[in-house]
């Protein structure tokens, strides 16, 4: 995490155009490659950002960084003054505790995984890696190792958190290849893309329907 | 820039009310959405209120002194001239300060810098001609079953699909289904299906009101609606819309026949006993309707009613809210509800006007 503190000027040109004059931010610069400028105000949301994948170039000379993304998004930063520039390594974070409603999906799913899909069997619950347990870990029908991390709204955060589990797990030789599912009850659009993109399937599943409670209000589809 | 311009308070109110509609409520990345966007050419008043998603300009003839561009907060703006006295109201820019005369009353509020708000093109294509009444009237038959759930993008958004020789509209947030077919409107090409916000075409209903026509401009990624001196420009939800043909029953043995205006007053009656999620219960006979809602520890209502039904008794539970929008947006005087069992979806429509259907699921019961 790079964490500069600086008077800058920043334009985003996009879907849209939008410029913010001169003024000092906090420009962070995360590991994964997002870039965001934050204001000395609100709770969490940066006034610009780049999400990852992106290519960032700075240029330290004209103080100059331009983040430019796949669809051709360019957040250009152009540092005035610097008044401070550090750098710390976070580590991989654990992640949130998960919620009542997530334990007990995940408790649910251990005694039926075939409700993931056909044929899959349970290795373990909370099977451990050097990062942090994965959710459920099984075998496919053909014997295949299969990580399956449980959200009960999955979004990217739970996708990157799989992608690092499986990048773990896939070193063992024991059982590597290792592949990933994504288990929630609404996976977000963003999600499933960044899944598809890593070779990870996704899953939604009912949490009524897991627990043998029929909803009264039916659907078209 | 300064910018000074005289006009009648009603003329800017309905501007600022206009396009304040588009104006981000959430706050976010752009502080500067939660402002409308003013600028002055000649006696030319252009205000835009935009969530980047939805933008709304509304253009309007003003006594104009100076050109000007100018960022103001839209709420606090459109209260203050909606508070003022009728007739003429003086705006002058200066510095960072907006001041609105309007005698006794002076205002003086702090602008928001105009150099943030984003340039926002809208789409260049060929314009379409659409009839104002004929496509409002789709809209508000569509708008209500779009889904308000943002994690499911597609469903809060309105299929438009050119078929066979006009446009139809689609819309469904998977309990209910609207279906509205518009006859000799070819806005695109064939096959040729768009994914339109339905909370923009909903200001867009609302925007057309009398208006006896309106453009449509399609890009790629927005369209572009002109309604008089009023601009709507939307984003398109990208994705494929549900293939909901497959959910339309093709063989309804039951068909129930009724005045809609009747049966429109007696569910929002008997719906009042239908509280804390309770369905209303819809029994069909050769005797006629019987409407009944239950709710445990609070009471009960009932209601017979005529109506002309073919097929077996059936009793059909429904969400008294969605069956209420169906009956609503159904045009004509008189509905058929057509069902096939108590559990699988039920057709509404009109006895006269075959552009429109509304597919509903019925709710379980005990």
């Amino acid at each position: 995490m790079r964490l500069v503190i600086a008077r800058c000027t920043v334009d985003y040109e996009g879907r849209l155009r939008a410029h913010l004059p001169e003024a000092t931010r906090l420009v962070m610069v995360k590991a994964d490659g997002c870039v965001a400028i934050h204001a000395d105000g609100g709770a969490y949301k940066p006034l610009n950002w780049m999400n990852s994948p992106n290519r960032l170039v700075m240029d330290d000379h004209t103080g100059v960084w331009t983040v430019r993304s796949p669809k051709g998004d360019v957040l250009t930063i152009t540092l005035h003054e610097v008044f401070s520039d550090t750098a710390h390594d976070l580590g991989v974070d654990p992640g949130l505790r998960k919620d009542g409603v997530e334990a007990h999906l995940q408790e649910l799913l251990a005694d039926h995984p075939g409700s993931i899909a056909d044929g899959l069997r349970l290795v373990r619950r909370e099977f451990p890696t050097d990062i942090g347990p994965v959710d459920l870990m099984c075998r496919d029908a053909h014997g295949v190792a299969v990580a399956i991390e449980v959200k009960r709204r999955g979004e990217i955060d739970g996708v990157e958190q799989l992608t690092r589990y499986l990048d773990f797990l896939n070193r063992d030789p024991t059982l590597s290849p290792v592949r990933g599912v994504f288990v929630a009850q609404v996976i977000k659009p963003q999600a499933k893309v960044l899944a598809a993109d890593r070779e990870i399937d996704c899953v939604e599943v009912d949490y009524d329907e897991l627990r043998g409670i029929e909803s009264p209000n039916l659907k078209l589809f | 820039m300064g910018m000074k311009f005289r006009c009648e308070r009603d003329i800017l109110q309905n501007a600022l009310v206009s396009a304040g509609r588009a104006v981000s409520t959430r706050g976010g990345a752009l502080p500067v959405l939660s402002g409308v966007h003013l600028v002055l050419v000649g006696d030319l008043l252009t205000v835009t209120g935009s969530d980047i998603d939805l933008t709304i300009t509304v253009r309007t003839t003003v006594a104009g002194a100076e050109d000007g561009v100018a960022v103001v907060p839209a709420k606090l703006v459109t209260d203050i001239v909606r508070s003022l006295r009728p007739g003429a109201v003086d705006i002058t820019m200066e510095g960072d300060e907006l001041s609105m005369v309007s005698p006794p009353s002076e205002f003086a509020i702090r602008t928001i810098p105009a150099d943030e708000f984003p340039e926002l093109t809208a789409p260049e294509g060929d314009a379409v001609t659409l009839q104002g009444a004929a496509f409002r009237g789709a809209l508000q038959q569509v708008v209500k079953s779009a889904s308000s759930d943002d994690a499911r993008p597609i469903l809060t958004g309105v299929l438009m699909a050119a078929e066979d020789d006009g446009l139809r509209l689609v819309s469904t947030d998977s309990y209910r289904l609207s279906v509205c077919d518009l006859a000799g409107t070819s806005i695109l090409s064939d096959g040729q299906k768009v994914l339109v916000p339905s909370k923009s075409l909903l200001e867009l209903s609302r925007l057309i009101g009398d208006s006896e026509e309106l453009t449509l401009r399609l890009g790629q990624q927005e369209a572009s609606f002109e309604v008089g001196n009023v601009s709507v420009t939307t984003r398109l939800i990208e994705g494929d819309f549900p293939n909901y043909r497959g959910l339309i029953p093709t063989n309804h043995p039951n068909r129930l026949t009724i005045d809609r205006g009747a049966l429109l007053d007696a569910v929002k009656r008997v719906r009042l006993m239908a509280q804390e999620s309770t369905p209303i219960r819809l029994s069909m006979s050769s005797d006629g309707l019987e409407l009944v809602a239950v709710t445990q520890d609070v009471g009960q209502a009932h209601e017979s009613m005529p109506a002309a039904y073919q097929g077996e008794d059936l009793t059909v539970a429904f969400n008294p809210e969605y069956l209420i929008d169906g009956i609503e947006v159904a045009p004509g005087d008189e509905i058929t509800l057509e069902t096939v069992d108590e559990l699988k979806p039920a057709l509404l429509r009109s006895v006269e006007d075959e552009d429109f259907l509304y597919l509903l699921m019925p709710v379980r019961v005990s």
